[in-house]
């Protein structure tokens, strides 16, 4: 029983990390704390950007836009801060 | 008189047959292994698969016997008789593909080729962030990892019937000779 319960808890976490990119990591705490996806997509829309998806990745807001110049972009941002957040170069 | 020894392997898989098999399985692998932040390494290896796919696809026309399509490839009623055969544990050994291999290759090669063209659509301005492509493009990926399963399966299950390594043939090309009920 202890084993069965241990394997649904790796399970479990693995399913939460899933989408987990490992492209960059926010410390943004709960979720109560962070600011709604309309105030980025807000924010970015005044820069010009076209949002096409917003989702979370490593506890950031992962953005995949066409920029100002109608470039194609996969951008990170804080969402506490809505700050961006550089990715690790690959 | 001269003695009747063992005749000598017969050349089965050519080498391109064998080195495209073989990057190909590489591809898949290191696509599976980049499928999370490693963008652009992911698209070239994808790129490389679809190249691949297509060069077997012409190989498939032009190649040498073994590795064209009309030489194994079989309609439904011929393949559904050799998987009956194949459940009564009594088909006949196959010197190329059998006629369930080759169609585990037609469909390899298929979900490859949508795998890699739905990773490319999401690169493309239409469909950057596409939710669907996305799922679609990971619902292939996945559908990609249970065809090799069968087709592991597939070749380990006919190395033991017939008691030959057909792994070790596509690393050779070599296969015994066929002799009485084989098909060539």
């Amino acid at each position: 029983m202890k084993k069965t319960a241990m394997l649904i808890g790796v399970f479990a976490a693995s399913a939460v990390t899933a989408h987990a990119t490992g492209l960059a990591t926010c410390d943004s705490g709960p979720t109560e704390g962070w600011q709604p996806q309309a105030a980025l997509e807000k924010k970015l829309t005044e820069q010009q950007w076209k949002i096409r998806r917003i989702k979370v990745d490593g506890g950031c807001y992962e953005v995949y836009a066409m920029n100002e110049k109608g470039e194609r972009v996969e951008a990170y941002f804080h969402p506490v801060t809505l700050a961006p957040v550089p990715t690790k170069p690959r | 008189m001269a003695a009747a020894g063992p005749r000598p392997p017969v050349k089965v898989w050519d080498p391109l047959v064998r080195a495209g098999h073989w990057a190909l399985v590489a591809s898949i692998a290191a696509a599976w292994l980049t499928r999370k932040g490693w963008g652009a390494v992911h698209e070239w290896i994808g790129y490389a698969a679809l190249a691949l796919v297509a060069l077997r696809l012409v190989w498939g026309f032009i190649g040498p016997r073994y590795a064209r399509f009309s030489q194994f490839i079989h309609g439904p009623a011929h393949t559904l008789r050799y998987g009956g055969s194949v459940l009564k544990g009594n088909e006949p050994r196959h010197v190329g593909h059998n006629p369930l291999g080759a169609w585990m290759i037609v469909a390899l090669l298929t979900v490859v080729a949508a795998a890699g063209l739905s990773g490319w659509l999401f690169t493309t301005d239409r469909y950057w962030g596409d939710e669907r492509v996305e799922d679609l493009h990971e619902a292939l990926a996945i559908a990609l990892l249970v065809l090799v399963t069968l087709h592991v399966a597939g070749v380990v299950a006919a190395s033991l019937r017939h008691r030959e390594n057909l792994v070790g043939a596509m690393f050779h090309g070599r296969k015994r000779p066929p002799a009485g009920d084989d098909v060539a």
